[in-house]
């Protein structure tokens, strides 16, 4: 209180001023702390994040191993394409796209009925998301449990009466589903969350309406929540596409280990084997590179919609 | 006759919720359940002991890794929070030259996977000798982090009233003093998103800490863990009492600020 008192007549004083020389001083003033205050982010995000996006552009054209980089062109491109454990990588990627539309429609059901606040609802949102805070390493750890042999999956099997029994993680294909089923559960609570969130949005007369009009549960659902959820349902989309694409490393890493064969490995699991098991940098900077490509576009292509909503 | 139609109708949601709950938590209970087994009662299926809790604590240096993952984790946020937070006010409130082409930039810093800068990455940070040293992981996630604490910050100091920081410049205060002073207290609700998510980030990280921290001894506890399981050599009790001990922080965070957890989720969307 006394400090503002004591600056009253400072105030005064600066007014007399002409006006220009006072914003020119105030302006180069507040272009030194302008600079000043963004250079730890820009050192950090120019030295640890640009730099090393641009070296992986210029090593995925050297054979590398890294130490010594030979120039090569394009040979890694060509040989990258036309190596089928490279496709062999990219259908795995395609498995978990398939995955998608399941981690959207469970959860979108699912906040459907939250949505309709039944007793002990926000219990159950934060049951939901509470794996939100787990690492992939635990998920995975478990999830290498659940679908053993001797694991959860074949108890439970058991218990149904049911006389199968699974070992998933022991073959290619069946090893990639199960990968792809542990994804759609740890993607289930943010999903979860982000459509509650849309919903609480929406205006409740809409649905009052909709009942009046003799509308039953579904056709609310179908006609009314997901076409003005579509913005929700598109964030929700792109999260998990690019969730798919780039965070399933410590999954695999744990689940399978890329295994059995390349059954398992992903594109960005790819990079890792290549690079940091079998030594060839350059060839995995490649790889690096069409995943970036992959993910770099899926987010121009959402920065686009959303332009095109709010214009 | 309608009315008990729709009591039905709730119970049958409430069942249907309930399900769901069973399938999200039954991880957990697993999980618990099992580390109180020893291997044998694992096998048999029955019985309770401390066994694998004492194993765990005997036999792996889960101690010192809790430590190098709080260490490591952080040190890793207050970096970015510092980074961020002064960037944030920077691209707010203060115009200087190139401001919208760094933010732009920074801003893209978001599209870039991982795996796609990590081989050059980790060849920089080895030239640099810090393989196997606190600072390497610590300065490669703050630089993973700034891009989201950057664009979060900048979008919180923008709804911060300009005026306040034109009537603090009047009562003579620097910039310095301003931000200090007027916006950090302001920006304590963005802050602690960014920090919450970031934590959970980077606490249960993988890659990172896999390939700059290869020694057992500076491990964190998540990298520790995920050695063990892919090397299968582990009894499944105590690998489960370990991953209780790595998950309990995260969790205790998302107990506290769930709320703020999902402020940051849903602040992605750019409204």
């Amino acid at each position: 209180m006394r400090d503002a008192a004591a600056f009253e007549p400072a105030v005064a004083e600066v007014q007399p001023v002409p006006p220009r020389r006072s914003t020119g001083g105030l302006r180069r003033s507040e272009r030194r702390a302008g600079v000043l205050f963004v250079i730890p982010a820009v050192l950090l995000y120019a030295l640890l994040l640009a730099l090393p996006i641009i070296q992986t552009f210029y090593y995925s054209l050297t054979r590398w191993n890294g130490i010594d980089a030979t120039f090569i062109g394009l040979a890694n491109y060509e040989r990258l394409f036309s190596d089928p454990t490279f496709w062999r990588v990219v259908a795995n990627n395609v498995i978990l796209l398939a995955a998608i539309p399941i981690a959207i429609l469970i959860p979108l059901a699912v906040a459907f009925l939250l949505n309709e606040h039944v007793s002990g609802w926000r219990f159950f949102r934060s049951a939901y998301f509470l794996p939100t805070a787990i690492s992939w390493v635990v998920i995975g750890i478990v999830a290498v449990r659940f679908f053993a042999q001797r694991g959860i999956l074949n108890s439970l099997l058991a218990a149904l009466g049911i006389p199968v029994t699974t070992d998933m993680l022991a073959s290619e294909w069946t090893a990639m589903v199960a990968v792809a089923i542990t994804f759609i559960w740890s993607v289930f609570g943010t999903n979860t969350i982000i459509f509650i969130t849309g919903m609480a949005t929406l205006d409740r007369d809409v649905y009052e309406a909709a009942r009046v009009d003799g509308a039953g549960g579904f056709a609310t659902f179908r006609h009314i929540t997901i076409p003005l959820l579509m913005r929700f349902i598109q964030f929700a989309f792109v999260l998990t596409l690019i969730t798919g694409f780039t965070a399933l490393f410590s999954l695999i890493f744990v689940m399978t280990t890329g295994g059995p064969g390349f059954g398992t490995t992903t594109l960005e699991f790819y990079v890792y084997q290549t690079a940091f098991a079998q030594g060839e940098f350059g060839y995995a900077a490649a790889v690096g590179v069409v995943l970036f490509v992959i993910v770099f576009g899926i987010s121009l292509i959402q920065l686009r919609l959303l332009r095109d909503r709010s214009e | 006759m309608a009315r008990a139609g729709r009591r039905l109708q709730r119970l049958a949601i409430f069942a249907i919720l309930s399900v769901a709950v069973v399938v999200m938590l039954f991880p957990f209970a697993y999980m618990l359940l099992t580390s109180f087994r020893s291997y044998d009662q694992f096998l048999a299926g029955s019985g309770f002991s401390l066994d694998s809790w004492q194993g765990l604590f005997d036999e792996l240096p889960v101690v010192q890794q809790m430590i190098n993952s709080a260490i490591v984790t952080g040190s890793s946020v207050a970096l970015i929070l510092f980074a961020s937070t002064t960037a944030g006010y920077a691209f707010a409130k203060l115009r200087f030259p190139v401001a919208p082409l760094l933010f732009v930039g920074i801003l893209a810093g978001m599209m870039i996977p991982v795996q796609s800068i990590i081989i050059p990455e980790f060849v920089n940070i080895a030239n640099a000798g810090l393989i196997n040293q606190y600072p390497g992981p610590i300065l490669v996630y703050a630089a993973l982090g700034i891009p989201f604490g950057t664009y979060l910050m900048t979008t919180y100091f923008r709804g911060v009233p300009t005026e306040l920081v034109e009537a603090s410049l009047m009562d003579g205060a620097s910039y310095r003093q301003i931000f200090i002073g007027v916006m950090v207290p302001l920006a304590v609700p963005a802050i602690v998103t960014v920090a919450v998510l970031q934590f959970i980030q980077i606490w249960g990280d993988l890659l990172i800490g896999l390939l700059f921290l290869n020694q057992p001894d500076v491990r964190t506890i998540t990298v520790g863990l995920a050695t063990l399981q892919s090397a299968r050599i582990i009894p499944v009790p105590m690998i489960m009492a370990g991953s209780i001990l790595s998950l309990l922080p995260a969790v205790i965070v998302y107990l506290f600020f769930q709320r703020q957890l999902i402020a940051g989720l849903t602040m992605g969307m750019g409204k």
